[in-house]
């Protein structure tokens, strides 16, 4: 049988998912040997066009170009999945999507408010096309990233953290930092599988990892921390960060462009 | 006259006690580990420890079922299964309160009776647990649940009565401790009696919260629609804190895992939790309890349910104490029974 072909892609971003593959060091030989690497920037100058089996795909779309990119990705490949919170999320490239537009961006920059090459307002990749899975991250987990290659490998889905991330700080008997210090803890939102790397260290988990699917208690975190004496823009410039639009839709945030 | 199952020890002879016990096993006692935690903890001496805790944020069922661990690998070329073994070293675990030692004779009817677990058992066959006395704060209620009091689990149990703490024999692993450390206990005298009757006294009268438990069941059964649920499910962040630090909660998730060789590979099982949305979801994607207050209803009917005569929760106040939104578990059913508004 022939190897899967396997393409991992950036659009705009810092390239950090596609750096945590290859800081797999201990598995990078074992894990490319597995597949026909038919694109990966970061890790070869070698491109091989045709049908792909797997892509990963990173960043934002940001531009025209990155949008062409993606389209085309997606129609040469059976499983797309989405690498990073850029993709699934638009994390920080989207932070001011809802509070600013994008011509008051470019004029703020560059002194321009349209034609400034061909910019688009940051967004992530599952605003345009559909993915099978995704793996979250900023960056992603080699071990999850890993985990989920593997899987695919075996013919599974990748696994998935559908709890957040207090079920890991209570795992690893962690002290919660809103329980004794009143942080504003983002973990009852967001997603676990970074095992409570913040509140391990006495910090507030600032939800690098974006939300759990489907969360349903934005407005819970959002009034405990207002009575905690949070205020509105603290709490929304902290859920803005990583948790993309989300944080405006549960309060009812005006749309941009 | 046959020998008497009290004895009593000097605060000052407790040390050596915990000395002598390193030939038993080794030592988890309860260390203080931030403002509001403790945690049961290796200790080389009990001066390490913090005997006067409230509680620890994760209960002593953290050395029965782990939080989280691998239960087997396997290799499927070479047709092979490896257990991995229940225990390493005996345990001492000393300085365990009432409400978690009546919390693991209720697990281990779980975990023992219909389906042995093997880890469970192995494990508590391999565990010497030293109870002690313990002083209430505001989110304590075991004097309503009935759990302030041991009778049985527990190898030696001590009441703090002043300089001195008199002495329980609960098992005869028990027994034979004492009679192996004897020099460092004494016989009770009428004064260690009455110094018990007084420490008693003033622990009962220091309990603040309290839930009438008499009928609740009842009450519970018939508020399946009470808007309570809503009320609490809109507060509630769906954390899952509550249960995991949970003395009585046992549910737990498997997973496998194999590895990039695609050969290899083991089963986890770790903690899990009601209040997480996947708990109640089920192939073809129907979730039995998709929204909070569902989730909390669940919870709140598991916990508060009698069990073997007495509920399902020990009243130990972990879950209050530890909820980050400040959900305080025992002023849900205060509400169900109507006794405040
Ligand atoms: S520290 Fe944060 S992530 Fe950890 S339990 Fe508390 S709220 Fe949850
Ligand atoms: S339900 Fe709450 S008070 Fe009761 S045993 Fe569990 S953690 Fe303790
Ligand atoms: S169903 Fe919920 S409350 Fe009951 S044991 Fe499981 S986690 Fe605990
Ligand atoms: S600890 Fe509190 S916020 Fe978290 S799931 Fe339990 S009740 Fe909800």
């Amino acid at each position: 049988m022939s190897k899967p072909k396997l393409g991992i892609f950036s659009l705009t971003g810092c390239g950090g998912d596609q750096l945590q593959i290859l800081n797999m060091e201990d598995q990078l030989l074992d894990l490319v040997s597995r597949f026909d690497i038919v694109d990966f920037q970061e890790g070869s100058s070698r491109k091989v066009d045709g049908d792909i089996d797997i892509a990963f795909v990173e960043g934002t779309v940001s531009t025209e170009h990155d949008l062409k990119k993606l389209k085309e990705i997606r129609a040469r490949s059976n499983v797309l999945i989405a690498l990073g919170n850029c993709a699934i999320e638009g994390c920080i490239q989207s932070m001011r999507n809802g509070e600013t537009t994008l011509s008051e961006r470019l004029k703020d920059v560059y002194g321009v408010e349209e034609g400034f090459f061909d910019a688009k307002l940051s967004k992530p990749i599952t605003e345009y096309v559909d993915v099978e899975f995704s793996i979250p991250g900023c960056p992603v987990e080699k071990e999850e990233t890993l985990r989920g290659i593997t899987s695919l490998l075996h013919g599974d889905s990748p696994p998935y953290y559908s709890y957040p991330v207090c079920v890991e700080c209570k795992l690893n008997e962690y002290p919660c930092v809103i329980v004794e210090e009143g942080k504003p803890c983002l973990g009852p939102l967001i997603r676990a599988g970074c095992n409570a790397r913040c509140p391990s260290l006495g910090l507030d988990c600032i939800g690098c990892r974006g939300p759990v699917e489907g969360a349903e208690n934005f407005a819970a975190e959002y009034q405990m921390l207002l009575d905690k004496g949070y205020t509105k823009q603290d709490i929304m410039n902290r859920l803005r960060v990583f948790c993309g639009e989300l944080g405006d839709d549960f309060l009812g945030g005006g749309d941009d462009e | 006259m046959t020998e008497s199952l009290y004895k009593v020890i000097t605060k000052e002879e407790l040390s050596q006690f915990g000395y002598a016990l390193r030939e038993t096993g080794t030592i988890y006692a309860p260390v203080k580990t931030s403002k509001e935690s403790h945690s049961f903890k290796q200790v080389d001496t009990l001066t390490e420890a913090d005997l006067e805790y409230h509680r620890t944020m994760i209960p002593p069922k953290k050395f029965f079922i782990s939080p989280k661990e691998t239960i087997f690998t396997f290799n499927k070329e070479k047709e092979e299964y490896n257990e991995t073994p229940a225990v390493n070293e005996p345990l001492v675990l000393f300085g365990v309160h009432p409400c978690d030692i009546n919390a693991l004779n209720l697990l281990a009817k779980v975990y023992l009776e219909s389906f042995t677990d093997k880890y469970y058992s192995e494990r508590r066959e391999n565990t010497t647990i030293i109870g002690i006395s313990c002083t209430p704060d505001e989110y304590c209620f075991c004097k309503s649940t009935g759990t302030d009091y041991a009778r049985e689990g527990f190898e030696l149990f001590l009441h703090d009565i002043g300089d001195r703490y008199l002495v329980r024999v609960g098992s005869l692993k028990g027994y034979n401790l004492l009679q192996k450390h004897a020099s460092l206990f004494r016989e009770v005298t009428e004064e260690d009696l009455s110094l018990y009757r007084q420490a008693e006294k003033k622990r009962l009268a220091s309990f603040t919260k309290s839930l009438e438990m008499s009928g609740l069941q009842d009450m519970l059964d018939m508020s399946y629609n009470s808007p309570i649920w809503e009320e609490y499910g809109e507060k509630c962040l769906c954390c899952g804190s509550c249960n995991l630090v949970c003395p009585r909660c046992r549910c737990y998730d498997v997973q496998d895992y194999i590895d990039l060789n695609l050969n290899t590979g083991q089963r986890e099982r770790k903690w899990y939790s009601c209040m997480l949305k996947e708990h109640g979801l089920v192939a073809g994607g129907h979730n039995f309890r998709a929204t909070s207050a569902e989730r909390l209803r669940n919870r709140v009917n598991c916990k508060g349910s009698l069990k073997e005569d007495m509920t399902n929760c020990v009243g130990c106040g972990r879950c209050s104490a530890y909820c980050p939104a400040g959900i305080d578990y025992v002023e849900i059913l205060q509400k169900i029974r109507g006794d405040i508004e």
